[in-house]
């Protein structure tokens, strides 16, 4: 009788302390790392580095997946052209959906899986063979060494593959639009341009610049957090790429709050 | 120059043949479970415990993520509403209908692979470098029917159960935002008068696909890490990724095959 | 040489595009212990996870019992699995298992035994090696040493035929070292052939009755310790030189 009644609220008080823990140790690295930023304090080849190794392993993923949102996205608005017969709603919903709404929800994720999930498993290698401390031994800052260069170099790359993606899903509707629906392709784009396309595409960048933000400090908090050899590393890509996305949603939903677009 | 050349082919080739090489593994683990399944050789027991696993921890997880889309979805929806028409009797019903049609599987999907893809491909990676995987074949357990088999029947059944679950979060998050902030009455709001047969099929299809689907890649991915703690969180990020596009592309191939050949 | 349980003939093994085995010829008979040494990351555990069937030779075949391992299809890869007991570097114990559950795995995988005789027998050998207080406990509660001794239980609990051991000291200080040899010597029953890869020649003396030197994926010695006379200087350094810093170390 007591498990039942003390269960659930041992579950919950568990789950909102390892929430307020994550919150609070990742607020403190943010702390960390913009103090590491004014002044500059920072390692800059690490950066370049960094920026070239995230672009290089995310760009390919980020630009199919874009092509395929696009592509869904007109399959799904098809679906309610065709039975309202208002053509015009096509471009309306695509341009809306693609790069206000599921377009960066969808491109964050998938940065996430890669860049996240990998910086994540990266660090917590490091962690686990010894190499931070090696680096403290050396009295290199971890901070400055490793987080911040990955900190700038997902905020940059996060921004420039969403406004990759952008034109890689308006391809991928060009031609779904053409060939399932038949609705010519500059048509679409013409209404696609029609409907306050740049109120939505700047707010599809701020959204980005956010999950850069918040995918870079999270991943390192975990990667950094980790401890007990290769289960623990695992684990914490596990938990990493799980903050993420509750946290891409998270910021989706107060971004959309702040900034509503549209007519 | 021909140096230059040969980095150029190097450079293009290198990952088409990682790429094809995945799915060509990806492809024998999907005939091993297959195999599995229609022998029936399945431990039953260990799929109710991966089921709990799956379903009951993904809960949570699932409440928010689909919450704070629910939200936003309505709240952009219904400002747009507002400035143009102000009739929101039609809002509710195609929400709903939205929601079952699209987003409820493909992001209750994409939530199971990076929670469960990723948790997979870590197990299962650990146990590869630690060789309790070896040591499961040379006790004659194989571990795609061993590890794989149980999680894919589960995952299977989880996703389609989070997916209903996800269509129920979503409608009540939006129904509490449209009443609170657009007045729109919840008796409005919720209504199925939009959702026909075509679209609940549509929806529970794709979420048996991802179901299916996201141990598969995910495990496969587990089975090839090498090397230590690099190679588990390299393969559990290959999984994450890996199994997140198996959800898009599955869902582009079933969306574009019920818009075309079933009219839906 | 119809007495040989392994043959290994021209077995050559590759990663990517370095050859960790190249041309191994090696026999294991019934009855002895044969001690595969050489020095770290030259291809003794490959050669191991060859002979067991876990890794699949690049150039070459395996034949156990005059099989080719390679030909055999799952079903008859299973039937001569049953015969193998292996205990792997790292333990290699299930996780989610208790240790009664890790050691009593193979039986309820292979033979259709009742559980109760599987009970009885798995109490028994975890007695023999000093573990009957242990049953109930899960893998991370065990130090390292009880680990080994979980490892070596799970891998001769269906007395197996041939027994492979991965390094079975590595890790450990040299008491527990020692008590591991002194069951790995218990274990082996005459018409059984077992093989150890090690680094601490010095207990294996105690073990093996034939020793195979691998350097650079090649077999440069194959034969008895009185044989060593005749071996290559680089072989007798290595041999005794390894025996010799290991008595220093204690």
């Amino acid at each position: 009788m007591r498990n039942v009644l003390v269960g659930p609220v041992s579950v919950v008080g568990r789950a909102s302390m390892g929430l307020m823990a994550t919150l609070g140790g990742a607020t403190m690295l943010l702390g960390r790392i913009l103090r590491a930023l004014l002044p500059p304090r920072f390692d800059r080849d690490e950066a370049w580095r960094q920026l070239y190794a995230v672009g290089v392993k995310s760009s390919a993923i980020v630009m199919v997946t874009a092509l395929f949102v696009g592509a869904i996205m007109v399959i799904q608005t098809a679906f309610y052209v065709q039975r309202t017969g208002a053509t015009s709603l096509l471009g309306f919903g695509v341009g809306f959906t693609v790069f206000a709404e599921i377009g960066p929800i969808l491109i964050g994720l998938m940065f996430s899986g890669r860049v996240g999930a990998n910086n994540t498993a990266e660090l917590g290698t490091m962690v686990v063979t010894e190499q931070v401390d090696a680096l403290r031994a050396l009295a290199i800052d971890p901070i400055g060494y490793l987080v911040v260069p990955r900190f700038i170099a997902m905020i940059v790359m996060m921004l420039m593959l969403m406004a990759l993606g952008d034109v890689f899903a308006i391809i991928g509707a060009a031609l779904t639009a053409d060939t399932l629906v038949g609705v010519d392709p500059s048509v679409l784009i013409g209404d696609i341009l029609d409907s306050h396309l740049l109120d939505e595409y700047l707010l599809g960048l701020g959204k980005a610049f956010c999950f850069g933000v918040s995918i870079s400090v999270l991943s390192c908090w975990y990667g950094l957090g980790v401890r007990g050899g290769a289960t623990g590393v695992g684990r914490a890509v596990n938990n990493s790429v799980v903050a993420n996305a509750a946290a891409i949603f998270f910021i989706d939903f107060v971004m959309g709050w702040i900034f509503p677009v549209g007519l | 120059m021909n140096a230059a050349l040969e980095r150029g082919f190097r450079a293009v080739g290198a990952p088409l043949v990682a790429v094809g090489s995945h799915a060509f593994g990806i492809y024998s683990v999907f005939a091993q479970v297959v195999m599995a399944l229609l022998k029936g050789a399945v431990r039953w027991r260990e799929v109710v415990r991966q089921s709990y696993l799956i379903g009951n921890r993904s809960l949570f997880f699932i409440t928010v993520t689909l919450g704070f889309l629910g939200l936003i979805s309505v709240y952009q929806v219904a400002s747009q509403i507002q400035r143009i028409l102000p009739d929101f009797t039609m809002m509710g019903p195609a929400f709903i209908q939205l929601m079952w049609r699209e987003f409820a599987p493909t992001i209750t999907g994409l939530m199971i692979a990076t929670r469960v893809g990723s948790g997979i491909a870590a197990e299962i990676g650990s146990m590869v470098v630690t060789e309790q995987v070896d040591a499961l074949r040379m006790c004659n357990a194989d571990p795609v029917r061993y590890l794989i088999v149980p999680r894919t029947i589960a995952s299977t059944v989880m996703v389609m159960m989070l997916t209903i679950y996800a269509v129920f979060i979503a409608t009540i998050a939006g129904m509490v935002l449209a009443d609170v902030v657009f007045n729109v009455s919840p008796s409005t709001f919720v209504s199925l008068s939009m959702v026909s047969g075509q679209d609940v099929v549509l929806g529970l299809v794709k979420a048996l696909s991802f179901g299916f689907w996201i141990p598969i890649v995910a495990g496969q991915a587990g089975l090839s890490a090498s090397g230590g703690s690099a190679g588990v969180g390299w393969a559990t990020t290959r999984a994450v990724v890996a199994s997140s596009f198996a959800v898009i592309l599955l869902d582009f191939i079933i969306s574009g095959i019920g818009y075309t050949v079933f009219d839906l | 040489m119809s007495g040989a349980a392994i043959r290994c003939e021209g077995l050559g093994k590759r990663f990517d595009d370095t050859w960790v085995l190249r041309d191994v010829d090696l026999d294991v008979y019934r009855g002895e212990v044969l001690g595969l040494i050489g020095p770290g990351g030259h291809g003794k555990s490959v050669l191991l996870k060859c002979l067991a069937g876990l890794l699949s030779p690049d150039a070459g075949r395996v034949l156990v019992d005059g099989e080719d391992l390679a030909r055999l299809g799952p079903l008859g890869l299973a039937r001569v699995r049953e015969q193998y007991g292996y205990v792997f570097q790292n333990y290699a114990l299930f996780d989610f298992m208790s240790v009664r559950d890790n050691v009593a795995f193979p039986l309820r995988q292979q033979a259709h035994l009742p559980p109760a005789e599987i009970d009885a027998r798995v109490a028994a050998r975890l007695a023999d090696v000093g573990l009957a207080h242990a049953l109930d406990l899960l893998p991370r509660e065990l130090s390292g040493g009880m680990k080994k001794r979980v490892g070596l239980a799970r891998a001769t609990v269906g007395d197996p035929a041939i027994l492979l051991y991965d390094d079975p000291s590595a890790g450990l200080d040299p008491v527990t070292s020692s008590k591991i040899f002194q069951l790995i010597a218990r274990m082996h029953r005459p018409a059984a052939a077992t093989v150890v890869v090690s680094h601490d020649i010095d207990r294996m003396r105690s073990v093996c009755s034939r020793y195979v030197m691998l350097e650079h994926g090649h077999v440069v010695f194959d034969g008895p310790e009185a044989a060593l006379a005749d071996a290559p200087e680089s072989v007798r350094a290595f041999f005794f030189g390894a025996a010799h810093k290991h008595l220093e170390g204690r």
